[in-house]
């Protein structure tokens, strides 16, 4: 996109790698002090005594006697007697239990139990005995009513639970209790002799989705001869296993995608086919999980191929639909049949698919460095997405159409989409983008919102046809978003009235601060937009306005989400962190920062350095700052002692402000001109002639502010040749100073030269007095109104109808989406305002917050 | 310039020519003076303007004109059928005379007027319960007067909504009433009824509209254009009528100063700025030449410092030479373009229906408004030069600046040798300054202290 912007993010990336290499080298250091301190440390033991070596070794062990213990323990003992060990004392403990009647620890010990036995290989018969005897126990004491009455409540609630698990543990060894039952003591015996293979089946079968055991993956490979199984007839039985296991643990998702997809190849009816689709598309999405991963671009397009699929079988059956109402068929045995002329309605949604899709493309675009041609790559399956996105409006819209579906919301979402997919782009783009998708989509199919004739030939009237459509339609954030859209896609194309007279008419500006973050960054990037806009047409004070907010902050980044700010002394927690990552814009939707940061920066130019002259020495005036951002870097500017040539785009707004402010308008051109980031406007030629023309007037009038009191008489002509003006535009600015009262000068029209006027200048005591004059009138206004307020509950019933009044009827002026109606209050928030005009604003509760002054 | 192209000129005057755009917003029977004035212009050929005319009035009751239009397009004697509806017409007339009779008869009472009171529902039982008044008995006035309307019996149908609107406590009907009021005074010229219409339908829009902003607006911008028919018309009717003298200082109680205000009101402002710019052109004649009377100049500059902002924030939107003018003067402060824009402006102010009558005296106040600010700006003029940016002669120059000079006292010299003004700008002293600031202020504390003691 940008060069600059280019530049810019690289730079910050080499710095950054410089520092990880500085780090890890760091680290190395470490590692290898580390090292060689313990290679003293050991060499040190070593000169000690053998002893120490062994106590090295083992780690922490106390003396010697007891290393010698532990040793002498792992050697002797086998990791299965151990085991058989530790099964023993749970069983100790478990009779025990028995014995006080304690079933809470009974309960804690056979949970034991059953973990160690999941562990060993083959199954105790001390085990087998344990559990018989508890089971017999257990049985006994549920029995017996009298001493189930006199447990106390924990205890009755473990021996609930024991009672449950007792029974279904038990069922698992059934044979093996049986045989226990039947001989107690031969049984017992037998075991010691032989290490009886147990019978494992079973057992697999109850625990197979819990064990972890590596043998347990082999034997459902070992399964995997049930491929062969796959029919159509059986379809639903693996599909309803495969629906079952979702969202557990361990479940392998790639096992299941296989399977699926050969289940897609046997299945041959519409019904099979959704079905097994449905399932196949969210077990992919399943596949990745966590917030900063994002999905595998192979799977993601295998997705969006099976999606399209899906949406082909559901186009050729319209005897199908897929809604989130519809019921759950839960017959597996015989698929549903539907009766001819009635809809099957099957659950799902396909919108969410789309929803999915979509946000995991952007997902996979924040991740992807975007100077490297993956990100291009990547970039290249919007079009499909896209596509996928028109063909899901059209087959909604259809639903709607032909089945009496309502799908009002869902159309609402995929519109929503499409619209996201379009505000950002040039118009050629979209013309592009909209022809593309149309051709892969079968001629037969067309749209009624949109349809594909006007589609193809006109981006704007396209963007105005989808956002009317959702404000018709929508009354909650997806009107606000399709709104900022809109506006953006104006501001882009250079209409800014219209841009501008849309987004105050919308008043959003009063409630931005209330929506959820994405909409309030769509919102500053639109703000942003209609600046740069005002800015292309020349409107310098318009532009100043809309750009301050944003860009007067320093925090730019943050609020166009275009990359996480580090700051200084941030507060930020990982998670808010993790957050904003998710919020970054993928690259191709940025603005860029570097032009935006010059455009702020000329306009504030063209606006404080005449303003800077007016108000030459006086105190009160200094203080109507107009940029701040820009005050101080001209400041900053100012301390340097040298001042080399200009290097980046600041440096020579800096300079040039500062020829400005010396009337050498020439030199101040021209540094604007050098500025590079002109070339990425569109005709940058005309930009430049009118910055030119912008800072001839501008100079004309800073320098008759900086040097008027050095003249008495100033001749037309002469100024016409310095400022190399039209003597008619000369002396429409002049009078425009005289008759605003900025100069005390008059014009002498035989001479044709202006007279300054003597004797104006006030003595420091004079101007003390009239802002002290001012104060007083300010506060005596200030008085008023808080008392206006004040009474305004009684009194102020006029007031209050104005009010409603003005606030509603704007309101709803961009929701009709025409702009004959509804620009209430919009007076107040152009242009200088009167003071009068303010007050308005503050009665009526529009606070302009894109065009505040 | 103006004599030189004159082809040009009129040319200008149709491209501003508003009427397309102010037709959707009047009633079928004001558009019918307009389509008059159209004619006279030359801009519709007869013919042209009688099939205008007969497609105007199709569906009124007017059968008698309809058809006297009728006979005129098709050159014949026959009349179709659909339009032969004159005994219809009378009858209905005559039915609903007939039926409103008895309650007219009632209001004529000099008895039952006196026990009227103000409180409508307290009348309504009263009625009801010694004269069986009933709501159908009132609701027949209402369509009495509306079919007196369409017959273009419109005195009369006045007369009867008012009756109406006395009784009825039907508010929708009320509103409906008091609008076709208001069409009725305006189309009877009776201007002093229709500036007290106008109020009720401001107060009515302000009121019950209250929660349907479109339709406020709507309501609004019919109001607007409306009201441009007393607002044109009323001073010219009273000059008409009773002062033959233009510049007679003996107005009666200016109603242009009220619907000034009405247009300045935050309300209506914003109206004309969202559904119907062009009124702009309207309101700025109308603040020019309102600067005739000398009473109230600083209510003036304030009118004119509001017009410029308007104009100002519109100019993107709309703009003609009117606003042009105000455009170039006030915000260009250019001086030769202003002149240019005033002869173009004249044009449009003769072609246009509501403004043609004042267009002298736009040009004039255009003038002064040029001189003026002229003369704010300059210290030394050349009397020549500036007759020459008036379009007037050396030796007229130099009277209206005497005349200039006398009228708004500006402190200036006529150097009779070098033929120049001489205009002497007194800075204004800071101890007048200070004092104009916290001249109020003692009052204004001493009504806020006694406000908070309440």
């Amino acid at each position: 996109m940008s060069r600059f912007f280019h530049g810019g993010l690289s730079d910050s990336d080499t710095s950054s790698s410089d520092e990880e290499l500085y780090s890890e080298e760091e680290e190395e250091e470490e590692a290898s002090a580390d090292e060689s301190g313990s290679e003293d440390e050991s060499d040190e033991a070593d000169a000690d005594d053998d002893d120490a070596g062994l106590k090295f070794l083992s780690r922490g062990g106390g003396g010697d006697d007891s290393s010698d213990e532990e040793e002498g323990k792992r050697i002797v003992k086998s990791a299965k007697d151990k085991r058989l060990e530790e099964i023993e004392s749970c069983i100790k403990l478990i009779e025990n239990g028995e014995k006080i009647n304690d079933w809470v620890v009974i309960s804690v010990e056979f949970d034991k139990l059953n973990k160690l036995i999941l562990k060993s290989p083959e199954i105790p018969k001390v085990y087998i005995k344990a559990v018989a005897d508890l089971e017999d126990f257990m049985n006994e004491t549920l029995k017996d009513k009298a001493t189930a009455k006199k447990m106390n409540a924990t205890n009755a609630r473990a021996l609930n639970t024991i009672k449950q698990r007792v029974k279904r543990n038990n069922r698992s060894y059934e044979p093996q209790i049986e045989a226990y039952r039947k001989d107690k003591e031969g049984f017992m015996v037998e075991e010691r002799e032989e290490a009886v293979p147990t019978p494992r089946a079973p057992r697999a079968e109850d625990s197979g989705l819990s064990l972890e055991d590596d043998d347990e993956g082999f034997s459902l490979v070992g399964r995997g001869g049930r491929t062969m199984v796959y029919t159509p007839e059986s379809i639903f039985k693996h599909l309803r296993v495969i629906i079952e296991a979702r969202g557990r643990k361990n479940t392998d998702k790639a096992e299941q995608i296989k399977v699926m997809e050969k289940l897609y190849e046997v299945a041959h009816t519409p019904y099979q086919r959704i079905k097994v689709l449905l399932a196949l598309i969210s077990t992919r999405f399943d596949l990745t999980t966590g917030a900063l991963s994002y999905m595998a671009t192979d799977q993601w397009k295998s997705a969006e191929t099976e999606f399209n699929t899906l949406l082909e079988v559901l186009e050729a059956n319209p005897d199908y639909v897929v809604v989130e109402t519809a019921e759950e068929w839960d017959d597996d045995e015989k698929p549903p049949q539907p009766a001819p002329s009635e809809i099957l309605k099957i659950p799902g949604s396909i919108v969410s698919f789309v929803d999915r899709l979509d946000d995991e493309l952007t997902r996979s675009l924040q991740h992807i460095d975007p100077h490297t041609t993956e990100y291009i790559d990547r970039l290249s399956d919007e079009g499909a997405l896209y596509t996928t996105i028109l063909r899901n409006q059209l087959y909604l819209e259809r639903l709607q159409r032909n089945q009496n579906i309502p799908t009002d919301e869902s159309l609402n979402r995929v519109i929503m989409r499409r619209l996201e997919h379009l505000y950002f782009k040039p118009e050629q783009v979209i013309v592009t983008v909209e022809e593309n998708a149309w051709k892969l989509i079968p001629a037969q199919l067309d749209s009624v919102i949109s349809p594909r004739t006007t589609a193809t030939t006109d981006a704007t009237n396209l963007l105005h046809t989808l956002a009317t459509y959702l404000y018709k339609h929508d009354a909650t954030v997806v009107r606000t978003r399709a709104m900022l859209c809109h506006i953006y896609h104006y501001a882009l194309h250079n209409q800014f009235y219209k841009a501008r007279d849309m987004l105050l008419m919308s008043h959003l500006q009063e409630n931005i601060h209330v929506a959820d973050v994405s909409t309030q960054i769509l919102y500053n990037r639109t703000l942003v937009q209609v600046g740069l806009c005002a800015f292309r047409a020349g409107l310098i004070y318009e532009a100043q306005t809309s750009l301050q907010e944003i860009c007067g902050t320093g925090r730019l980044k943050e609020l166009l989400a275009q990359g996480v700010q580090i700051q200084r002394y941030s507060q930020v927690t990982p998670e808010q962190e993790r957050l904003e990552r998710q919020r970054q814009l993928p690259f191709h939707q940025h603005i860029n920062l570097e032009l935006l940061e010059c455009a702020y920066l000329t306009c504030s130019m063209l606006l404080e350095i005449p303003a800077l002259a007016a108000s030459g020495s006086s105190p009160d005036m200094k203080k109507r700052v107009i940029s701040k951002t820009f005050r101080r870097m001209l400041e900053y500017h100012e301390r340097q002692i040298f001042t080399g040539p200009p290097e980046n785009t600041r440096d020579h707004v800096m300079q040039s402000a500062k020829a400005l402010a010396a009337g050498e308008w020439k030199r101040s051109s021209e540094l604007i001109h050098a500025i590079k980031i002109w070339d990425l406007l569109p005709e940058p030629q005309k930009i430049k002639e009118m910055l030119s023309e912008k800072i001839q007037e501008e100079g004309l009038r800073t320098y008759l502010f900086t040097y008027a009191p050095f003249y008495d008489t100033l001749s037309l002509e002469r100024l016409v040749e310095m400022f190399d003006l039209s003597e008619r535009k000369v002396s429409a600015l002049v009078s425009k100073m005289i008759a605003h009262e900025e100069i005390a000068a008059a014009l002498d029209q035989v001479n044709n030269a202006i007279i300054f006027r003597k004797g104006v200048e006030l003595s420091r005591l004079q101007t003390l007095a009239l802002t002290l004059s001012d104060k007083a009138s300010g506060l005596m206004e200030q008085n008023e109104r808080v008392l206006e307020q004040k009474t305004q509950g009684q009194g102020g019933f006029e007031g209050g109808q104005q009010r409603g009044g003005g606030g509603g009827r704007g309101g709803r002026g961009g929701q009709r989406g025409d702009h004959s109606g509804g620009r209430g209050g919009r007076g107040g928030h152009k242009g200088p305002r009167t003071q009068k005009n303010v007050q308005f604003n503050q009665q009526s509760g529009f606070h302009g917050g894109a065009m505040k002054t | 310039m103006a004599e030189n192209n004159a082809e040009g000129a009129s040319q200008t005057a149709a491209s501003y020519d508003l009427i397309p755009k102010l037709l959707p917003h009047l009633d079928r029977h004001m558009i019918f003076p307009l389509l008059g004035f159209m004619g006279e212009q030359g801009k519709l050929t007869d013919q042209e303007l009688t099939q205008a005319r007969y497609d105007l009035l199709k569906n009124s009751n007017m059968t008698d004109f309809i058809c006297d239009l009728y006979k005129e397009i098709h050159g014949t004697d026959e009349i179709p059928e659909e339009l032969n509806k004159k005994q219809e017409v009378l009858d209905k007339l005559h039915n609903l005379g007939e039926r409103s009779e008895p309650v007219l008869d009632l209001l004529s009472d000099q008895e039952v007027l006196s026990n009227l009171r103000a409180d409508k529902l307290q009348n309504f039982q009263y009625l009801q319960d010694k004269h069986a008044v009933t709501v159908e008995m009132v609701n027949v006035l209402y369509d009495y007067g509306q079919h007196q309307y369409s017959c273009g019996n419109y005195v009369e149908a006045s007369d009867m909504l008012y009756r109406f609107r006395v009784l009825s406590t039907d508010n929708e009907k009320t509103t409906q009433a008091t609008w076709g009021k208001l069409a009725c005074d305006i189309l009877s010229a009776n201007w002093e009824g229709s500036m007290e219409e106008i109020t009720k339908v401001k107060d009515l829009i302000e009121q019950k509209l209250y929660n349907n902003p479109l339709g406020q607006l709507q309501a609004r911008t019919w109001l607007v254009h409306w009201t441009l028919f007393p607002f044109f018309n009323y001073t010219n009717y009273a000059d008409s009528k009773e002062f033959k003298d233009p510049k007679d200082p003996k107005e009666p109680k200016e109603p242009k100063d009220v619907l000034l205000e009405l247009f300045f009101s935050p309300a209506f402002i914003n109206t004309i700025q969202t559904s119907c710019p062009w009124i702009l052109r309207y309101l700025a004649a109308a603040v020019i030449t309102n600067r005739n009377r000398k009473n109230n100049s600083g209510q003036y500059q304030k009118q004119l410092k509001d017009l410029v902002r308007i104009v100002k924030q519109e100019l993107y939107e709309y703009h003609d030479p009117i606003t042009d003018f105000v455009t170039a003067l006030y915000i260009d402060f250019d001086f030769e373009e202003a002149q240019r824009k005033l002869s173009e402006a004249e044009e449009v102010l003769k072609s246009d229906f509501f403004l043609a009558s004042s267009a002298a005296s736009f040009v004039d106040s255009a003038r002064h408004l040029i001189s003026e600010s002229y003369c704010k700006i300059h210290q030394r003029i050349d009397i020549k030069d500036l007759a020459q940016r008036l379009n007037l002669t050396q030796d007229e120059g130099e009277k209206w600046i005497v005349n200039l000079i006398r009228d708004t006292r500006v402190d200036a010299k006529i150097d009779y040798k070098d033929g120049t003004v001489i205009m002497n700008h007194p800075p204004q002293s800071v101890y007048q300054q200070v004092i104009e600031k916290t001249k109020g202020g003692l009052f204004r504390t001493q009504v806020l202290t006694a406000a908070v003691s309440k």
